[in-house]
């Protein structure tokens, strides 16, 4: 783990010069759309006024305001989209060579989404599947790969649409150390939480999970619901230290976070509701906060290696 | 109206008999299962014997009273002629050559570095924590046994049927002691 010091020594004089590029790039994107946006509302109004006048219908004014609205939206995504590209290929991919340089970064690439369904994390299957910013390499002993995903499911039934956001955020795959046969899932526990006793009956009924494991921790058990085909196995993973380590790592993300062991694989997602590893054209780049922030969501995601301490490879597994 | 009133609870008693007692029968048979696999898995503790006490023999000669008592055990035990009693004192001397293990690998660096032993003490590592986690489940369950067995209304039942309180697993006071600092963290 990099300190705060290594951090802003490696900003001020390996990422300032390329920020400072990419900040006047940033800037004329700003002036850009400024004029741009002028000059469309002033088409816009120029259109809306004489077609009211010719039709008199208030559509008349919407449609060329709604067609200048698109005409923004477009030259906002045109003008942003090689900038978003080369933030990434110079910001984010030097961020996490700095912070574990055995890692290689895709920004086009995802988690597969056969691994998102075979950790079973989530039981709706999505129809719409996305992601970027994946890392993948070793991390001291440890195999693992992370990226964003976005997995939806929407179901449309005459007009109406409905999305359901199955998972959003960061989804984190790793080689577990120790062997185990059967699955276990750790699950943010709301039932619980909401309805007490009587949501730990409802939980234990939950036909979709396997039998629902009662740890030792009152505290893990506050936070998490645990479902586990073998409760000894359950227990042999969820050892006291990794079941402490998980809920440190719950109280430092302060995000929902799911975990699952399967096929002698970790699979943790933790949920965000913002974009990760994008650039952000509303704000400095020269500002370190912003750095760190990005520093922060690429040091959460390699660090998961070192807060569960997948390195410890004290057992038969190598 | 009055057969109604008579035949409602009765089947509603019922239900609750029914209910109860299968309900204590399942966590008990629970107990039971996870007994089962704890005992298998000190076997596998038992299996280990013969290696340990080769990987260590000779740098802890003073120890010799040990490992000779721990291998009659376990040849008992093989055997199937061990007492529940001689059970439990064969599992406090394991436990103890364990610790022994552990003390001479804490002082023999090349006995340390050595690949059979770092996969001997891998090996007995993995069980020494599945043990762990058997022992763990073993309480749950007993926990929630016992949680059926002296609530009410589920305590009328477990009394009417003969249901006893179990005992917890309690770790010896001499395992207690046992360092596990030099093996890592788990």
């Amino acid at each position: 783990m990099k300190t705060f010091e290594e951090i802003k020594t490696f900003y001020e004089q390996t990422l300032y010069p390329d920020l400072a590029v990419l900040e006047q790039r940033r800037k004329r994107i700003l002036g850009g759309l400024g004029i741009g946006l002028v000059v469309l509302v002033g088409v816009g109004l120029f259109l809306a006024g004489p077609l009211f006048a010719l039709t008199e219908e208030p559509a008349a004014v919407i449609v060329p305001l709604l067609v200048t609205l698109l005409l923004f939206v477009g030259v906002l995504v045109v003008l942003g989209w090689g900038y978003q590209r080369d933030f990434k290929e110079q910001i984010i991919r030097r961020l996490v060579c700095f912070l574990e340089p055995g890692l290689q970064y895709d920004p086009k690439g995802k988690i597969a989404q056969e691994d998102f369904l075979r950790s079973e994390l989530f039981q709706t299957r999505p129809n719409l599947y996305k992601g970027d910013d994946r890392v993948w390499g070793r991390v001291g002993k440890t195999q693992m790969e992370f990226s964003e995903i976005l997995a939806q499911h929407i179901q449309r039934s005459g007009k109406t649409t409905t999305v359901h956001t199955i998972f959003r955020g960061l989804f984190f795959i790793a080689d577990f150390s120790k062997h185990f046969r059967t699955k276990t899932f750790v699950l943010p526990d709301t039932a619980e939480r909401v309805l007490g006793r009587f949501g730990k009956t409802l939980q234990s009924l939950n036909p979709a999970r396997p039998n629902l494991i009662v740890l030792e921790d009152p505290r893990f058990e506050k936070e998490f619901v645990v479902y586990g085909q073998d409760p000894i196995e359950a227990r042999y993973i969820l050892s006291p230290s990794l079941m402490e380590r998980i809920l440190q790592f719950r109280q430092k993300t302060g995000r929902r976070i799911f975990l699952s062991f399967v096929n002698s694989k970790l699979y943790l997602a933790v949920w965000f509701d913002r974009p990760l590893f994008e650039p952000k054209l509303f704000r400095s780049l020269l500002d370190f906060q912003t750095i760190q922030e990005y520093f922060g969501d690429i040091q959460l995601a390699v660090g998961i290696v070192e807060d569960l301490n997948l390195n410890t490879r004290i057992w038969s597994k190598e | 109206m009055c057969f109604l009133l008579f035949v409602l609870p009765a089947f509603l008693l019922l239900i609750f008999v029914i209910g109860g007692y299968n309900s204590l029968i399942s966590k008990r048979n629970q107990i039971r299962n996870i007994f089962g696999t704890m005992d298998a898995m000190l076997k596998k503790r038992w299996d280990l014997v013969p290696n340990l006490v080769a990987a260590v023999k000779g740098y802890a000669e003073h120890e010799r009273q040990l490992f000779e008592k721990v291998s009659e055990l376990r040849a008992k035990a093989l055997s199937g002629a061990l007492s529940t009693e001689q059970k439990v004192n064969l599992d406090n001397l394991m436990t103890q050559l364990v610790g022994v293990v552990r003390g001479v690998a804490e002082r023999y660096p090349d006995l340390k570095a050595s690949e059979n032993f770092l996969h001997l003490q891998r090996t007995l590592n993995e069980l020494e924590e599945q043990i762990s986690a058997a022992r763990r489940a073993f309480n749950a369950a007993v926990t929630d046994y016992n949680n059926t067995v002296q609530m009410f209304p589920t305590n009328l039942l477990a009394t009417l049927f003969g249901f006893e309180r179990q005992e917890l697993f309690q770790i010896e006071a001499s395992e207690r002691e046992v360092p596990s600092a030099s093996f890592g963290q788990t």
